[in-house]
């Protein structure tokens, strides 16, 4: 038991708790904090230029690592600034601390300068938020909001702490472990899944993000193999099953492939492991899979029967679940006749897309050729828009954790910043960023960072001078009245080639097609700087297939109007 | 609407009934009332709460809601009125 302060008792309690790296920014409240951060030897802190940012990077460094990702910020804005990050880590499942100075104890409640009642802002947007009032709760509270934060269904855990607490003397007292209580797959509920995997003649994996948070990639390849059913991937569960491989149907949902759009509709049984049911992937949700029989395994009770009811419903970890199954399943079915239909599609319908009739590049084979030369043992980050779900259809993911975009909440924004943060959790991994000319505006402040903390990222912006996505509802639903959605980027404002030279990046531009693999070569061989590239591509270009909001997922369209599956039965 | 009776034993600490109101507010969910106890265990409240759902939508995805926050130490539906409409 050392006497130290509060702040002192708060560094060693992250040190103990594996932290080793944390971004944030200083300010009044959090001062104290930043003073024996100095000394750790444990923790980089690597300072942002924006607190969401440093949210954003927390949550980047979470996902490409496996470990609990940390921010810190000051009390008032600093605190705010947080909201958009925690809110997004929330919807997608990822293990957030965040800490936040708080105004001394003896003036909360009194609107003092820099006030922020930032814990109960938070209360839908996290799993737990603690204010600690006592400088000797500092080290249980920190261990119990990193056990939290990782257990269970991952999520955000705010620790708000009053300037006083931390400048106050205390012990330190190492936490005792925090036990996470453990759910063990019902084996009757597993015996009943596995009976109806073995009798299906149309079944299907539909595989979420819950997958990649419980590292259970190996298991879903292991039974997928063993049955030989088809497995289709979400938006979060990009590279939990390889994109090379056989059984792999793509990415299902509004903007997903027709044979994995085609698997969930026609379905007898869906295998729903790790995920949601979210709108995007079920369109109308009365029109969705109707046919289908549901086994939902998921390790939070509350996700079950939310939005679809299951038959079958195993509560646990997607990998135990997965362990649980294959020792379950003696016996493959029998599906021929669902992959040659299905193989059918694949053929008659695959990924595609046309060159723009005014000669501008192609986004999609900007994307390809990215995901090509780069390759599957890079991470990719993407912001939100038409880039995002570019680069989920056109790079190919091999490994868990390849992809880090934000799913649940759409953050704009997101891919500068989560790009740096997993840069720091793996420095021997290529790292890019592709981002929109729209999303690179919100956040690219945090390049300064990545040039002055030595954060190699690649960054490239798919420039199609516009808010692309919504451009694309403008020209399908609002008869092409584009009410502001145009951004200007393509007459150079900002020249973004220069932008990133001032951010202390270097900066390349590619307008021509013969000159696309040149630029992503000649960017991967700068190390010693991020990298910018500003890929002017064509406006018109739209992202398909898509399921338009509101519709079933049997009116998914090829290209405008064209709904291969509305009448056809299988 | 249909009604329902929750019955919640909530850990007696800052910001736990704000959680649980937030989750209501934010889960579309009516308070029709609400009554929050002391019990002879002092780190430990009783909350007692009648709620109003959409017709159609079960308590028990509510329930499990509940049991997700932290400070929430127990929650169950003690009876099951989802065929009194309220008003009826």
């Amino acid at each position: 038991m050392d006497t130290v302060t509060g702040a002192s008792s708060l560094v060693r309690a992250l040190e103990d708790a594996g932290c080793e790296v944390v971004f944030g920014i200083p300010g009044g409240a959090i001062l104290p904090a930043y003073d024996p951060l100095l000394d750790s030897a444990k923790i980089r802190h690597v300072l942002v230029r924006h607190e969401q940012g440093a949210g954003h990077a927390a949550s980047g460094y979470a996902q490409a690592t496996g470990r609990v990702g940390v921010c810190v910020a000051t009390s008032g804005p600093g605190a705010t600034n947080l909201v958009t990050p925690l809110a997004d880590a929330y919807m997608d499942s990822v293990p957030v601390v965040a800490i936040t100075g708080q105004v001394n104890r003896s003036v909360i409640g009194t609107d003092a300068f820099q006030e922020a009642d930032i814990r109960s802002i938070c209360l839908p947007i996290t799993k737990h938020a603690f204010q600690v009032t006592e400088p000797e709760d500092i080290p249980a509270v920190i261990a119990e909001a990193f056990a939290l934060a990782a257990g269970g269904r991952p999520g955000p855990v705010l620790v708000d702490i009053p300037k006083d607490v931390l400048s106050a003397t205390t012990t330190y007292t190492p936490a005792l472990p925090v036990h996470t209580p453990k759910v063990t797959p019902a084996a009757n509920e597993v015996r009943r899944a596995a009976t109806l995997i073995t009798s299906a003649s149309r079944p299907v994996f539909y595989i979420g993000g819950g997958v990649v948070r419980a590292g259970a990639a190996a298991e879903l390849r292991t039974l997928a193999e063993r049955t030989g059913i088809p497995v289709v991937t979400t938006l979060m569960a990009r590279g939990a099953f390889p994109d090379s491989h056989r059984q792999h149907l793509g990415m299902p949902g509004m903007h997903g492939t027709v044979p994995a759009v085609a698997a969930l509709q026609q379905s007898d049984l869906l295998i729903a492991l790790g995920t949601r049911f979210d709108d995007r992937v079920t369109g109308v949700l009365d029109l969705f899979a109707p046919n289908a029989a549901v086994i939902h395994a998921d390790i939070d009770p509350a996700e079950i029967s939310k939005n679809r009811k299951a038959d079958v419903a195993i509560v646990g970890d997607c990998k135990d679940v997965l362990v649980s199954l294959i020792a379950a399943v003696r016996q493959a079915p029998v599906l021929t006749s669902w992959w040659a239909y299905l193989d059918g599609l694949r053929d008659r319908f695959p990924l595609g897309y046309d060159w723009p009739a005014d000669g501008k590049l192609a986004p999609q084979h900007v994307i390809e050729r990215i995901g090509t030369l780069v390759g599957p043992e890079a991470i990719y980050t993407s912001g939100v828009g038409q880039h995002q779900m570019w680069a989920a259809q056109y790079v190919g993911y091999e490994r868990p954790g390849s992809f880090i975009n934000s799913g649940g909440l759409g953050t704009m924004g997101f891919a500068v910043p989560a790009a740096m943060g997993a840069q720091c959790g793996v420095p021997d991994r290529a790292v890019w960023a592709i981002d929109g000319d729209g999303c690179f505006q919100m956040t690219n402040q945090e390049l300064v960072t990545c040039a002055l903390e030595g954060i190699p990222i690649k960054v490239a912006v798919i420039n199609n001078g516009n808010l692309g996505m919504v451009r694309q509802w403008q020209t399908l639903f609002y008869q092409g009245r584009y009410s502001n959605t145009g951004l200007s980027t393509h007459k150079r404002v900002p020249d973004f080639v220069a932008l990133a030279e001032a951010l202390g990046c270097a900066g390349l531009r590619c307008e021509e097609k013969s000159e696309v693999d040149d630029v992503i070569l000649r960017a991967m061989e700068i190390r010693d700087r991020p990298v910018v590239i500003d890929f002017v591509v064509g406006e018109d270009a739209q992202v398909w297939p898509m399921v338009a909001a509101g519709t079933g997922n049997d009116e998914i369209m090829t290209v405008r109007d064209f709904k291969p599956l509305f009448d056809e039965d299988l | 609407m249909t009604r329902h009776v929750l019955s919640m034993v909530l850990h007696n600490v800052p910001g736990a009934l704000a959680r649980v109101v937030v989750l209501f507010s934010s889960r579309g969910v009516d308070v029709e009332s609400l009554s929050l106890d002391p019990t002879e265990r002092g780190d430990v409240s009783r909350m007692d709460v009648v709620v109003g759902l959409p017709a159609g939508r079960s308590p028990d995805q509510l329930v499990k809601q509940l049991s997700r926050l932290v400070d929430v130490k127990s929650v169950v539906a003690v009876a099951d009125q989802a065929r009194n409409q309220i008003g009826a």
